[in-house]
């Protein structure tokens, strides 16, 4: 209570005097940006990456000007993967350090509660690098506070149904995993697969880790589908598609992006899996995606693939844009200041500390900036989410190969025509 | 639909039906709910996997997608996982016996084995997948509308002969019979004079040759990953509780109606409560018969 009390005269304050400063002179420093990642646990071995490239950002806004003038602090806390602890940590950083923006985390488990809350209610930015549960951004928990630098499963979705419908695809049977991934991705791909010259006759929800599915593919195949789109997990799949084909069904198959491994394509038998196509996010190639690459394992002596560590990075360099942007260091106006980081006719301005430094300039001149960071160009809609480019595989002589891009501009065409 | 669900159903059952022989078994004569028997199953199909290995899969035999090197592997993983049964006995529950270890005991004690079990596994194969053979049958149209592969034909027809074989074997032989007798009463069988260590030893060993054929079975359709007789075990203990403990005719009916309850529920809900299924079945079969179809009254 005492908290809320001090936050809320703070609040006043602010609010009664911030029409008579300016904003530079209302900001104290340094300024601290909260950082939420499971350090320990089942994810720490991808996570060290990922807190390396925020690390990473977090020099580069530094040597480029800091946030209005100030040196920026990282303040980051260990959610070990687990709800209970993430939103434990989400509260300190909000009520203790009252950072006015968070980035984090990996798990959609554990950025789901925190949004709900924490940073919903309290009005906090957040930017995840890594959580794709498209509900996040749809069902008004977060209130427009929350932000994701990677595409949700609503990207592969779209690509996946105009794939289908490209490729002259019929009476699609739909077999999904039961979790909110497999959810997810149905009820986009139903969404899209009509409006794209699709059509699906049946879906069929599974439950993993059973030792055979026939009677979902019996089920699937009694509504006489002429191609299937399998939406799972490795392991799983290759009893189904197996089972699938074995029962009749037809070698024409769409793959998400989980099967694109070896291990799936071998356990099916890649002589099987001829007329099919996977999907999966593809990374851009650009001048600003290189120099994060160079910077990255310049500071680190090892590459930067890996999961999430150029989404983090992007994350953490949107906030520091943001809080230039922003009038105020306050939630609402970060939030809204988010949405300038990419601005239609802005100066194109890319990742490194120069690079910051001269979008500091540009926004201390009132111009508009266009941020192209690690992951391309960062847009987000209208959701808070952005879209990336996709790419669709294939299996030739054996092996996963690329068949074709499908360009960020032509994903947003498509996102366009289906929504 | 309804007639492929209901041979998808018996097929699944037959599997489901030779693992849960081992556990009616347990329940009866060890007394007491043995939780690493699904363990054996994947032993079987790993013990298999070595020789085929060694062996080859063989030329795919008239309209089967295996050899004779198959049928082979699978008599030796059934003998050599009848044999790991018994040692994981002497290992562990033979201990527990002699100190008069209460039946809860050898529960926990059976779960503790599972994991290791699974994890030696792991440990020698690691954790991903593996086949039998590459080969991808394409089903038969056996009857209008019912799809069947000749293997799972082969499955079925293979595991009627060991299961009347079974039968016979426990209503005519002597070790049959002292089987049956110590299911009854062990205190009774042992003032008879029946040797109750050799009747365990015979029991284990059955129960892990059955719970190996189950697993060759489970990989030839069409895996075999070291979960996948974890993911068998709430089948086997459904089926073995329903058809009515130590009844060998009671397990095999109750593993075919798990298959079935699975496979036929999928005409009426979503597919995602299959698996809830047969414990559905189970808690009406024992709200009507307490002691299972098939099982005498306590």
């Amino acid at each position: 209570m005492k908290h809320l009390l001090t936050l809320a005269a703070v609040l006043a304050a602010g609010a009664l005097t911030a029409p008579n400063q300016t904003s530079a002179q209302a900001v104290s420093c340094p300024v601290k940006i909260g950082g939420i990642l499971p350090m320990t646990g089942s994810m720490a071995p991808i996570t060290k990456k990922i807190a390396e490239a925020a690390q990473l950002a977090l020099d580069h806004i530094n040597q480029g000007g800091g946030i209005k003038g100030c040196p920026v602090e990282l303040v980051l806390r260990d959610d070990q993967g687990q709800p209970t602890v993430g939103v434990d940590a989400a509260k300190y950083l909000v009520e203790v350090e009252r950072v006015p923006a968070i980035t984090g985390t990996i798990s959609s488990g554990v950025t789901g509660p925190i949004i709900s809350s924490i940073t919903g209610p309290s009005k906090i930015v957040q930017i995840s690098c890594c959580s794709t549960a498209s509900a996040f951004t749809l069902d008004g928990r977060s209130g427009g506070y929350f932000f994701r630098t990677l595409p949700t499963s609503k990207t592969q979705a779209f690509a996946t149904a105009s794939e289908i419908a490209r490729r002259g695809l019929k009476k699609t049977a739909i077999i999904y995993v039961n979790t909110d991934f497999g959810v997810d991705m149905t009820r986009f791909i139903k969404e899209a697969l009509p409006k794209l010259g699709g059509e699906f006759v049946v879906e069929v929800p599974y439950t993993d880790n059973q030792p055979s599915y026939r009677a979902e593919v019996t089920k699937a195949l009694a509504a006489k589908p002429e191609s299937l789109m399998l939406v799972g997990f490795p392991k799983d799949a290759v009893t189904i598609v197996r089972e699938w084909l074995s029962l009749g069904g037809s070698p024409k198959i769409a793959l998400n992006n989980s099967m694109r491994v070896m291990d799936f394509v071998n356990g099916v038998g890649p002589k099987f899996l001829n007329e099919s196509f996977g999907m999966d996010n593809a990374q851009v190639a650009g001048a600003t995606v290189d120099a994060f690459n160079k910077a990255f394992a310049e500071k680190y002596k090892y590459d930067s693939n890996g999961p999430g560590v150029h989404t983090q990075y992007d994350a953490l360099m949107v906030l520091g844009l943001a809080m230039n942007i922003a009038k105020d260091l306050t939630g609402p106006s970060i939030k809204d200041a988010v949405r300038q980081v990419h601005a239609a006719g802005g100066a194109q301005v890319g990742t490194g500390p120069d690079e910051f430094k001269k979008a500091v300039a540009l926004i201390k001149e009132g111009k508009p900036i266009k941020y192209f960071g690690a992951t391309g160009p960062i847009e987000f809609d209208a959701n808070g989410d952005v879209t990336g480019p996709a790419l669709v595989w294939k299996i030739a002589d054996g092996q996963i190969v690329t068949d074709r891009v499908i360009s960020i501009e032509e994903m947003q065409a498509l996102f366009k025509k289906v929504e | 639909m309804l007639a492929q669900s209901l041979a998808d159903g018996i097929l699944t059952g037959a599997i489901i039906a030779l693992g849960a022989i081992g556990v009616s078994l347990g329940l009866q004569i060890l007394r007491f709910a043995n939780f690493a028997h699904a363990e054996l199953v994947t032993w079987g199909g790993y013990l298999a996997l070595v020789f085929v290995t060694f062996a080859g899969p063989g030329t795919p035999t008239g309209p089967f997608s295996f050899g004779w090197q198959l049928i082979a592997a699978m008599l030796l993983a059934a003998v050599l996982t009848g044999g790991l049964a018994w040692l994981v006995d002497r290992l562990v529950f033979s201990r527990l016996r002699r100190s008069g270890a209460q039946p809860l005991s050898m529960v926990f004690a059976s779960f503790g084995a599972a994991l290791v079990m699974r994890h030696v596994v792991v440990l020698i194969w690691g954790s991903g997948s593996y086949f039998y053979t590459s080969e991808l049958q394409i089903a038969l149209e056996v009857l209008p509308g019912v799809r069947m592969l000749p293997d799972q034909l082969f499955i079925l027809g293979l595991t009627l002969l060991v299961v009347t074989g079974l039968h016979l074997y426990l209503t005519h032989s002597r070790t049959g019979m002292a089987m049956r007798a110590m299911a009854e009463s062990p205190a009774l069988a042992r003032v008879c004079g029946i040797e109750v260590e050799a009747v365990v030893r015979w029991t284990w060993i059955l129960s892990g040759a059955l719970a190996a054929m189950a697993g060759v079975f489970m990989g030839l359709s069409p895996q075999i990953h070291p979960e996948m007789g974890l993911s068998l075990m709430l089948a086997l203990f459904a089926a073995a509780i329903l058809g009515g403990v130590g009844s060998l005719v009671g397990a095999v009916v109750g593993g075919l109606l798990v298959g079935l309850a699975e496979n036929l529920s999928v005409l009426f809900v979503d597919p995602g409560y299959k698996t809830a299924m047969p414990f559905l079945l189970l808690l009406l079969v024992l709200a009507v018969r307490p002691q299972g179809l098939f099982g005498d009254k306590a």
